[in-house]
């Protein structure tokens, strides 16, 4: 047994604390993308350490209250490392009218035990509707999406600001980030039409430079897209951003050649024609999985109750409240 | 200024808080021996009375101030610094009046809580009333445990430094003005016991705080100048009931240590906010 008691050496936890900061610093405050083991190694060093203290420390295993608080601590320590083993980040955007696809995910990071539950079609976004204030001060985001029924329905539902999108484990958070996107056909002289969309940048916050660029496959001329808007826009009193009260004129311009398109239009390009279907929008989500999450929270929580029990007891050992007869006495 | 419906509102409760402030300093003034004695101790008590009822008046009044402002505005205090300056005022108010009122052994410490409240009574008069932008983030229900718990953490710690500054002032020549309160000793074992609490609800407060974060921005934890900040606020208000329980650190050390945790404290609640804007006022 004298190894247990090894292992819940004190100078261990001290090094665990130093790794485990080591590894928040090179997790966090880093440019580099680090190994998340920098930080699970460390946890699970400290969990190992705090399981043998807590078997072999009577001042732990025979106090309830620290007892409890260890627990806690135990909990914490194995939930997040867990946590950053499964975890999830991304962001997603989507169109309206469009199904969420895993394969449309962007900046994604994600621990190595990641289960990956999320399938395509999962959800269908709609429209969406976005309130701002004077002063360009963004409000309430109110986000329409169809979920996938187990039955193969859909049902609806309205997301936004602090209500995400639950889908298991995945949460989707609506962003600040959300724009237009004009839908093109691109008509080929030989071969099928390819329709697709061009995601502008996010809108009002590139009010100014709604400009982006693509190259039709089979060909290596670039086409510049420019989208003049008409939306109801002002930074000086409220408005609502939504796909039903905007709409725009597409500059495209391809060498020397140069057009505006409203919405139905066509033109003949070196390499074929290209075709203004419609005006969209694009929603964008930050996704999030930790499926530790609720547990991490109950944990805490049992952590703080049993630390405050525990120093509550041992306040009133080692700071005793006088009996009523010296109450008044002055020093 | 601005002079909008609740201004009037916050006036009087100040009011109501200065004669509380005076009536507390005057309940304390040095006793005289001798056949007066009986008359100046029913007068003591009297100057209690005064304190207590116009501290409720104000607590009161501030009560109606932030339901006037609250109707004016559609949204509680929580967003600009005039109505959590005002909304702190009132919380602050509220648990020190219970406290006065259920321990009259420790009534002397308001000559040392009415001026730590008076900060933020004269900062409030100095800021425009307005009335800014509410966040879409903030109708989440968590903000209601989070902020309520910080409430109680912040009320708890400013009695604590109540009666710290009883401990401080008694080594000077205002030694008199507390004579009627119990032993140093018995103050600082009080004064911890308010720590103690104010460390459950900063740690109840963290943990409100995370789960609003998450709905709100999409992460529980960030590292952002507020949290870091509330953090090691935390972690040295720890640090201090530890230092209390395990070392024999003479009283006075442990009343600058509360004094310091509330100055940190103060700082990362009214201060912070205002470095890091984006953490705790949306992103556009």
């Amino acid at each position: 047994m004298g190894w247990l008691y090894r292992l819940a050496s004190v100078k261990l936890t001290l090094i665990g604390m130093v790794l485990l900061c080591i590894g928040a610093i090179l997790s966090y405050g880093s440019k580099f993308d680090f190994s998340v083991w920098v930080l699970v190694l460390p946890l699970c060093w400290l969990s190992i350490n705090l399981l043998a203290a807590i078997a072999t420390n009577r001042k732990i295993n025979r106090q309830p209250g620290l007892l409890v608080f260890h627990i806690g601590l135990l909990g914490i320590a194995v939930l997040a490392a867990i946590g950053r083993l499964t975890h999830l980040d991304a962001q997603v955007e989507i169109l309206t009218g469009q199904a969420f696809e895993p394969a449309l995910m962007q900046e994604v990071k994600k621990g190595p035990w990641h289960p990956w539950g999320l399938a395509g079609g999962e959800f269908i976004q709609d429209q969406f509707i976005v309130n701002y204030e004077p002063g360009l001060m963004r409000g309430a985001t109110y986000s329409h999406v169809y979920v996938r029924q187990p039955d193969g329905s859909r049902e609806h539902r309205v997301v936004g600001d602090d209500k995400p999108l639950l889908l298991g484990d995945y949460r989707f958070y609506t962003s600040f980030n959300k724009g237009f996107a004009p839908i093109l056909t691109w008509l080929p002289d030989e071969g099928a039409p390819v329709t697709g969309s061009v995601n502008m940048p996010s809108y009002p916050l590139y009010e100014y430079k709604q400009k982006n660029a693509w190259t039709p496959p089979g060909t290596k001329e670039e086409i510049e897209f420019w989208l003049t808007l008409k939306t109801p826009y002002t930074e000086s009193d409220y408005w609502s951003l939504q796909q039903e009260s905007s709409s725009g004129v597409l500059v495209v311009t391809a060498g020397d050649q140069r057009v505006e398109l409203n919405p139905g239009d066509e033109v003949q390009l070196a390499h074929g024609r290209l075709r203004y279907d419609e005006l969209r929008m694009w929603m964008g989500y930050t996704i999030f999985y930790d499926p530790t999450l609720r547990w991490l929270f109950f944990v805490s929580v049992m952590a703080v109750l049993g630390l405050g029990w525990h120093l509550w007891q041992k306040t009133a050992q080692a700071l005793p409240m006088p009996s009523a007869g010296n109450e008044g006495e002055t020093r | 200024m601005q002079v909008v419906a609740e201004l009037p509102w916050l006036w009087a409760a100040l009011a109501a808080y200065a004669v509380a402030t005076v009536a507390a300093i005057l309940a304390v003034a040095p006793r005289y021996s001798g056949t007066v004695e009986n008359a100046i101790m029913q007068s003591q008590a009297a100057r209690e009375r005064v304190v207590l009822w116009f501290l409720a008046l104000g607590v009161v009044l501030l009560t109606i101030m932030i339901a006037v402002r609250w109707q004016r505005l559609g949204h509680g205090p929580f967003v600009e610094l005039f109505e959590l300056l005002a909304s702190q005022l009132w919380s602050l108010g509220l648990f020190y009046l219970l406290v006065y009122w259920r321990m009259p052994k420790l009534r002397g410490t308001a000559v040392i809580v009415f001026p730590a409240l008076w900060v933020l009574g004269s900062w409030v008069l100095i800021l425009e009333p307005g009335g800014g932008f509410y966040p879409a983030t903030y109708y989440n229900d968590w903000k209601w445990a989070h902020v309520g718990l910080g409430k109680i953490f912040l009320a708890a710690c400013l009695v604590g430094v109540g009666l710290a500054g009883v401990i401080l002032l008694r080594r000077t020549r205002l030694a008199r003005l507390f004579s009627g309160m119990p032993s140093d000793e018995v103050i600082d074992r009080i004064a911890w016991r308010f720590m103690m609490v104010a460390l459950i609800f900063d740690s109840l407060m963290l943990i409100a705080g995370a789960v609003w974060a998450q709905d709100a921005w999409g992460r529980y934890w960030d590292w952002d100048e507020l949290e870091t900040s509330s953090f090691l606020n935390w972690l040295a208000l720890g640090a201090s009931i530890h230092l209390r329980l395990a070392y024999r650190i003479p009283l006075a050390v442990g009343a600058w240590m509360i004094i310091g945790i509330f100055v940190f404290a103060f700082v990362t609640y009214f201060g912070m906010p205002y470095i890091s804007p984006a953490a705790h006022k949306g992103v556009v």
